[in-house]
C-alpha cells in the first residue's frame, strides 16, 4: 500500500451495508457511528431524529470555515444536492438518505459519500485552477490552517498554480528522513516529465511566503509544488486535486513506515548478536554419574 | 579503503587477546568490595596503557586495561546525516538491553559510540577467544547493518516518490 486511499472505507462499507440491508427487504437497524479522518477530521453516521429508516452522514472539519471563503458550500450542493441536509449541531455538512427510497445509481452515491473530505477541500483547488485557466492572477492566496501547526497556501498566476504546505516535524529524526524524501521528490522530474516541480525548503518560508507571518523554526519544513496548465485543465484537475490534498499525510504517513522498518530491523540484528555472543559461553556439562551402590546423581 | 578494514580487525583482534587477560583482584580501597577497576580509576597501579587503534579520524577503538576489567569503545563511521541518525538509533537501542548483552555498557565513553566492559567473572564464564570474536563480528556487522538500513529508507523514499509523481 504505497499509495494513501483518498476515500473513507469505513463510510463506504457502513453505507453500503446499510443499502444492501434494505435493498433486500430487511428491517433497518440503528446505527451511531464516529469515524476519524486525517487532519482532524470527523464523520458521524447516524440516524437523524432516530429514525431507522434515515443514514445520515456529517462531516466536521476544524478549518471548514477557511474553505467555505473559497466556495465550499457550493461545491457541495453541486457534488450532492438532494442529499444535503442541515448540518448537524457541532458539524458543518450533513447529507442525508432515505433508506426507503434508495437512489437507483446506489453504488455512485456511496462512493461520492466516502469523497466527503475530499470534496470539501476541492473547491479552494478548483477555484484556483480556474484563475490560472482563465490566465489571471489569483489577487489573495488561499490559506488554510488544515492542521494545529501546520497551514496550506494557494496561490494562482498567468500560468502556474503555486500550492505550499508547511509541515510540522515532532522528532529531530524525522527531519533527516524527512529531507532525504524531498530529495526523491525534487528529483521526480528527472523520471517523470509530466510531473510537477516540487521544492523544498527547512526551517525557513520559501521566497513567495517571503513577507508573510509564516512560522520559522528547526523542525518546520516547507513543501512546494508548482502546477503547470496541464495538472489544471478541466481535464486533469480532479486527478491533481485527488493527489494533492493528502500529500502531507502522505509524507508522514511513509516517515513513520521507514521508522517502523528501521526498528524492526534493529530489533533482528540485536537478537541475531545475542545468539553470537551466547556462543561465548560453554556448554553446560550434563554428567550424570552413578555410584557403587546404584544411586545416580547429576553434576552441573 | 576497505583494504584498511581486515589490517584494522586483526590489529583489534591481537590487543583484545592481550587485554583480555584479567583475574579476580578485590578492591584496595573499600573492604569486601569488588569492583571494575577499569571503571573506578581509584589506584594507578592497577591501570594498563589505553590504546587506540584508528582506521581514520572518523573510525577508532580504544582498549582501556586493568587487572580485573577491560573497557573497549567503538566509534562507528557516519559519514552523512542519515546514517548519523541511523547509527545513534541503533546504539541507544542496543544500550537499553545491555541487560542481556552482559558485556554491554549503558552509556558510551566520551567521544565514542557504543562501549563494552569485560570483567573477570565473564571471562570465568565465557570463552575469552570467542569474547573477542564477539566483538570483531560485531564491528563487521555494524558498518553493513548501517548502509543496508540507510539503503532500505533511500529505496522506499524514491519507491514513493516515484509512485506518487507518476501518476500526473
Amino acid at each position: 500500500m504505497i499509495l494513501l486511499e483518498i476515500n473513507n472505507r469505513i463510510i463506504e462499507d457502513s453505507l453500503t451495508l446499510k443499502f444492501n440491508n434494505a435493498a433486500a427487504g430487511n428491517k433497518p437497524e440503528a446505527i451511531d457511528v464516529t469515524i476519524a479522518d486525517f487532519d482532524g477530521v470527523l464523520y458521524h453516521l447516524s440516524n437523524p431524529g432516530g429514525d431507522k429508516t434515515k443514514v445520515q452522514v456529517s462531516i466536521s472539519l476544524k478549518f471548514y470555515k477557511d474553505l467555505q471563503e473559497h466556495g465550499a458550500d457550493q461545491l457541495i450542493k453541486r457534488e450532492y444536492g438532494s442529499f444535503l441536509t442541515t448540518p448537524e449541531s457541532g458539524y458543518n455538512v450533513s447529507i442525508a438518505f432515505d433508506l426507503d427510497h434508495l437512489p437507483a445509481n446506489r453504488d455512485e452515491v456511496i462512493k461520492k459519500a466516502g469523497l466527503l473530505k475530499r470534496n470539501c477541500f476541492a473547491s479552494v483547488f478548483e477555484k484556483y485552477f480556474e484563475f490560472q485557466q482563465r490566465e489571471e492572477n489569483s489577487q489573495k492566496r488561499a490559506v488554510i490552517h488544515y492542521r494545529e501547526d501546520e497551514t496550506m497556501y494557494v496561490e494562482a498566476k498567468k500560468d502556474r498554480v503555486t500550492v505550499i504546505f508547511s509541515t510540522v516535524f515532532k522528532d529531530d529524526d524525522d527531519i533527516v528522513i524527512g529531507k532525504v524524501f524531498m530529495q526523491e521528490f525534487k528529483e521526480g522530474r528527472r523520471q517523470f516529465q509530466q510531473a510537477p516541480q516540487v521544492l523544498f525548503s527547512h526551517k525557513e518560508p520559501p521566497m513567495e511566503l517571503q513577507n508573510t507571518n509564516a512560522k520559522v523554526g528547526d523542525n518546520i519544513g516547507y513543501i512546494t509544488f508548482v502546477l503547470f496548465p496541464r495538472h489544471t485543465s478541466p481535464a486533469a484537475r480532479d486527478n491533481t486535486i485527488n493527489l494533492i490534498h493528502t500529500l502531507r499525510d502522505y509524507l508522514h504517513y511513509h516517515i513513520k513506515c521507514s521508522k517502523a522498518y528501521i526498528h524492526s530491523r534493529m530489533r533482528a540484528k540485536t537478537s541475531d548478536f545475542l545468539k553470537v555472543l551466547n556462543r561465548a559461553r560453554p556448554e553446560p556439562k550434563n554428567v550424570e554419574k552413578k555410584t557403587f551402590s546404584g544411586k545416580t546423581f547429576k553434576m552441573n | 579503503m576497505s583494504t584498511t578494514l581486515q589490517p584494522y580487525l586483526k590489529a583489534v583482534r591481537q590487543t583484545l587477546t592481550a587485554a583480555i587477560c584479567v583475574e579476580n583482584f578485590s578492591s584496595q580501597v573499600v573492604e569486601r568490595h569488588n569492583k571494575p577497576e577499569v571503571e573506578v580509576r581509584t589506584s594507578k597501579e592497577l591501570l594498563l596503557t589505553p590504546v587506540t587503534i584508528s582506521r581514520n579520524d572518523k573510525e577508532k577503538v580504544l582498549i582501556e586495561g586493568s587487572i580485573n576489567s577491560l573497557r573497549i569503545s567503538i566509534a562507528i563511521k557516519q559519514a552523512d546525516e542519515i546514517e548519523k541518525i541511523l547509527c545513534h538509533k541503533f546504539m541507544r537501542f542496543m544500550m537499553m538491553r545491555a541487560e542481556n548483552f552482559i558485556i554491554l555498557r549503558r552509556k558510551p565513553v566520551e567521544g565514542y559510540d557504543i562501549s563494552f566492559l569485560v570483567t573477570n567473572f565473564h571471562t570465568e564464564q565465557m570463552f575469552k577467544h570467542k569474547l573477542v570474536d564477539f566483538i570483531i563480528h560485531f564491528m563487521e556487522e555494524i558498518d553493513k547493518e548501517i548502509s543496508e538500513m540507510k539503503l532500505a529508507v533511500n529505496s522506499r523514499a524514491r519507491i514513493s516518490a516515484e509512485e506518487f509523481l507518476k501518476r500526473f
